[in-house]
């Protein structure tokens, strides 16, 4: 009974503070917050577009745009020429005076937005090296930036838009604004129209190396023929259409060169017209393999569709003798492709090429061919590894979603670190060569590979086919992205250092106090590594292992992939549709990760252990002797007795009464009255309750928690029992509700069984950023540095036996 | 000699949009360092924790044709020296040389250590002790790089963020008796 009362007047003590601020809402007394308040207030209303349970409404649409391109690519110029027809179909329920194109080739213009803002201010301004004193780094300029430098003064980038007409041959009136154009119609395209012109452009391909783009070429200087060789990515190649959406009508957006993109989907043919002796990979099915593929090829492509493992196409020997040779003449390859919201493309001569077949019975695709693309720098790794991540991505990532919604899944290997678009990635890592010219690679070059194919694969999942912008919402595909490649990483290897993405990695970014909330436009963001792929999966492996648990939540992660799939959506439909089909109410989750800057630290400040009084005199009051006799002895008294002082009644041993034999526990008659009125004053359910508790004599602990980190949290309790005896307890976030501070439980053990330790968080699985705190009692936790000064390094993966082994020596001039 | 500074600084202006942060888990372009004052010791520690990855690549950008940064304790440590070159650091006004300490990869990070004893209280100044501070590691790699410094330990640590080129700050450690 007294512990009831201790813990509601635990519980009505507690201080708080703090203001609130919400829409329309405030604390206009004291500082409650409330952590827990529903987030409907900050999304956006549902319609017919979209509904209150996330998914897409009886109204949702979206437009379609379909491309016809012809492209020739000169080899020799490093410049592509080509032209389309566009078919637009408005099926939004607007009628339409204008459409816009995105130009994004128009970022690498001397005077482009990005450029200019880039220089004189805003996230990526420069400025002059400063000098701190002496011995320090001399100030330079890196080689990098000299290099992009030279480029850019060298060439004239960005697009060359030709003839913008309709079908009839009229010129259509067109604006160019920065990386976007505006192409009047003649007459505004009513909802449920279509309308079709043409485009002609050029460009002169950016040096990827160089520039830093998300394409471009890279030269091989050192190949056999002379001038070396080149890999060609082309990607953002062509104006492409801006969105037109229900939530934000035209997307147009300045492209400055960080927020990636979000496109319509369409339907696409594309012919590229090539030096003779390139390969192509590209968005889309081969139209036309008789006319650019050998025999033998096609009946190797043939073969891939049932192999069990990746089978060459294009073999190693056929890409070295091309490397050497000449171009002869040019080819056409013709690729088709349905449904996808992008289309890019690859081209070199110095391509190796394997494929697999992936089956998935049932499927649209019932065989995907997963297929890679490399050259000679690519090597073992390549081989080995590239094809094989590939089909491990679509096996993970369709468990979570749907089945791969197209029939190539590609990887290729080119100068850009990293990119995704429809059926086709582009992954960085390879090789290194050594003087005696064999390639060998590190570990983290392997992992690097196989990380990189399966995130950007992964990418064709999201937001190749569930089309979130990531230009406005960057967590959307990369969040997203980034916690499934690192379950799909763990199942691949889970001895290899892939995590960046689970909490505890990101402890020392959430307790920066400087940092924006996940719900910042991209552009806007410091550090959008931590803040847009790091947080949001973080929050999602917190969410699926720790909060609903892992059948629910694949269950609601499912369903958003499924309601959105080749559908455009926002934040709330995905925070609406988890809700919902989890069954658990998470706008405190959503409100606090997505839309604060607060960091995890709940500390475990007391632990208040009671006992039931049985009211019984003759065992409560010698209990409270015993107790008063575990008490330390005055330390006066102690050092009396060294000092040998007299005391009295040592010294006067005949004068003694009733209070020589009796102290003040000892039980007289009346309290024992006192306890029988208790009993009988008791009604008959109160009786049975206490005589219970008095026979059980439990172990009652109350555990006082404060909230030092600003995020609620399930508590998680690891709890350690006298009897060596362990327990997991894990007290949902709820707690916090009414004070987001302090809270204090109640945990209730049989006797016999006594706490002795308990630790928050035990399997640090919430990034709580201060566990000092998290023990009780009390423990001294080593600082880093400390803790490693106590054991060696705890790398103990092996060397980079491949190279050492073989006694070969880096070739540090060649790639 | 005036040309080439000319050269130099127009470079710099010209420079910009390289290291655009492709939509991939590989270069995230962070540094965040710790600055706290570690009360048993009495020592000032500074641990920086870079992605495994942008530590290789800086390796391979620098030269160095095959670095191991998860194998290799040498490519560990010469980045390690790499990074503590980067790191400019002051403190009560003197340019500090802090040592050292080692390096480990924990997950998929490299964390890299080095410590300097923290000067006695000199008369005036109280428990305060001033820092001056640059992290430069890796901005002469990307453009783009941006760091953190996270001056003083526990969870609501004071955060400078670097780019490249900025201008040193300034930040105040504070002593605190040991809470044990």
């Amino acid at each position: 009974m007294r512990f009831v009362l201790f813990v509601a007047a635990m519980l009505l003590a507690l201080p708080v503070h703090a203001p609130l601020s919400a829409q329309g809402v405030q604390q206009t007394k004291g500082s409650f917050e409330d952590k827990f308040r529903q987030l409907d207030e900050v999304l956006p209303d549902a319609n017919t577009y979209r509904t209150a349970s996330g998914a897409p409404g009886h109204a949702y649409w979206q437009q379609k745009v379909d491309y016809k391109i012809t492209a020739e690519l000169d080899e020799t110029r490093r410049r592509l020429t080509a032209r389309a027809t566009v078919r637009y179909t408005n099926n939004s329920p607007d009628a339409l005076p204008w459409l816009w194109m995105q130009l994004d080739q128009n970022i690498f213009k001397k005077d482009s937005m990005a450029e200019l803002t880039d220089a004189f201010g805003g996230a990526g301004r420069r400025g002059p090296k400063v000098q701190l004193g002496a011995g320090a780094e001399p100030t330079k300029l890196s080689m990098e930036e000299l290099r992009r430098q030279q480029a850019m003064a060298d060439n004239v980038y960005g697009y060359d838009i030709g003839a913008v007409k309709t079908l009839a041959g009229a010129d259509l009136s067109h604006t160019i604004v920065g990386t976007l154009m505006r192409v009047d119609l003649p007459e505004p395209l009513a909802p449920g129209a279509t309308t079709e012109f043409t485009i002609e452009w050029a460009f002169n391909i950016v040096e990827e190396d160089a520039i830093n783009a998300r394409s471009g070429y890279e030269n091989f200087p050192d190949d056999p023929k002379k001038g070396g060789n080149d890999i060609f990515l082309l990607a953002q190649w062509f104006p492409r259409m801006v969105v037109y959406s229900d939530y934000e009508g035209w997307h147009n957006k300045e492209f400055l060169g960080r927020g990636e993109f979000t496109l319509e989907f369409g339907d696409y043919e594309v012919a590229m017209t090539v030096p003779g002796d390139h390969v192509v990979a590209s968005t889309g099915v081969l139209q036309n393999p008789d006319a650019v593929l050998t025999a033998a090829q096609r009946q190797r492509l043939e073969t891939a569709k049932t192999a069990a493992a990746p089978v060459m196409i294009v073999t190693q020997a056929e890409a070295a003798a091309a490397e050497a040779g000449s171009p002869k003449g040019t080819k056409t390859w013709k690729f088709n492709a349905a449904n996808v919201r992008d289309f890019a493309w690859a081209s070199s001569r110095k391509f190796m090429w394997d494929a697999q077949g992936v089956k998935q019975p049932g499927a649209e695709n019932e065989t995907v061919l997963a297929m890679s693309f490399w050259p000679k720098e690519g090597g073992e790794l390549w081989r080995k590894y590239s094809t094989a991540s590939v089909v491990h991505t679509l096996k993970v990532y369709s468990r979570f979603s749907f089945d791969y919604p197209y029939p190539t899944a590609q990887s290729v290997n080119g100068p850009v670190g990293g990119m995704e678009y429809p059926m086709i990635t582009f992954n960085g890592p390879r090789t290194n060569l050594n003087k005696d010219g064999s390639r060998t690679y590190s570990l983290a070059s392997k992992m690097g590979l196989v990380g990189v194919v399966i995130h950007e694969v992964g990418h064709i999942y999201f937001p190749m086919t569930v089309n979130s912008d990531e230009r406005q919402w960057t967590w959307m595909d990369e969040g997203l992205n980034s916690f499934l490649d690192s379950v799909a990483g763990y199942e691949w290897d889970p001895e290899m250092p892939w995590t960046r993405s689970v909490p505890r990695d990101l402890v020392s970014y959430m307790i920066s106090n400087d940092q924006q909330p996940i719900m910042t436009q991209s552009d806007s963001i410091t550090n959008l590594g931590s803040n847009a792929y790091g947080k949001p999966a973080a929050a999602l492996h917190l969410l699926r292992d720790t909060i609903i648990g892992r059948e629910r939540f694949d269950f609601a992660f499912k369903e958003y992939a499924r309601r959105w799939k080749f559908k455009r959506p926002t934040p709330a439909d995905f925070f609406r549709t988890m809700e919902e089909a989890s069954g658990t109410d998470l706008d405190w989750f959503w409100r606090g990760w997505f839309y604060t800057t607060d960091h995890v630290d709940i500390a475990l400040d007391s632990i208040y252990r009671l006992k039931v009084d049985s009211k019984n005199p003759d065992i409560d009051l010698p209990r409270r002797r015993r107790e008063r006799d575990e008490e330390p002895d005055l330390v006066g008294v102690g050092l009396n007795k060294q000092q040998g002082l007299p005391i009295w009644v040592l010294e006067n041993p005949g004068v003694t009464d009733f209070y020589d034999k009796n102290d003040e526990f000892t039980v007289t008659p009346k309290d024992r009255k006192g306890y029988t009125d208790f009993l009988e004053g008791l009604q008959s359910w109160e009786r049975a309750a206490f005589d219970r508790a008095v026979r059980e004599d439990a172990n009652y602990y109350v555990l006082n928690f404060t909230n030092k980190g600003g995020l609620v949290m399930p508590i998680i309790l690891g709890l350690t029992f006298k009897d060596g005896s362990t327990e997991k307890l894990k007290i949902p976030a709820e707690i916090w509700r009414r004070n987001a501070k302090e809270v204090a439980k109640l945990l209730v053990y049989p006797k016999g069984k006594e706490l002795v330790q308990v630790m928050v968080d035990p399997d640090w699985e919430t990034g709580d950023a201060d566990l000092e705190n998290n023990h009780y009692p009390r423990r001294i936790i080593p600082s880093r540095i400390e803790a490693f000064k106590d054991e060696a390094s705890k790398s103990r993966t092996s060397r980079d036996l491949m190279g050492e082994a073989a006694g070969a020596e880096p070739d540090k001039k060649k790639k | 000699m005036l040309l080439r500074r000319l050269l130099l600084a127009l470079a710099l202006v010209l420079a910009p949009l390289a290291g655009i942060t492709a939509a991939l888990a590989h270069q995230q372009k962070i540094a965040i360092s710790t600055v706290s004052l570690n009360p048993r010791n009495g020592m000032i520690e500074i641990a920086h924790q870079v992605p495994v990855h942008d530590a290789e690549h800086a390796l391979r950008v620098q030269g160095i044709a095959s670095p191991d940064i998860i194998s290799s304790a040498k490519s560990r440590e010469d980045f390690a020296g790499y990074v503590t070159r980067r790191f400019l650091f002051e403190v009560n006004g003197k340019l500090a040389d802090p040592a050292y300490v080692g390096s480990e990869i924990i997950g998929g990070s490299l964390w890299v250590y080095q410590e300097v004893p923290a000067p006695a209280p000199a008369p005036g100044q109280g428990a305060r002790i001033a820092l001056r501070f640059d992290s430069q590691i890796l901005t002469d790699v990307w453009a783009r790089q941006e760091n953190r410094v996270n001056i003083g330990g526990g969870t609501h640590p004071e955060t400078f963020i670097f780019k490249a080129g900025d201008a040193p700050r300034e930040a105040v450690l504070t002593r605190q008796p040991p809470e044990l």
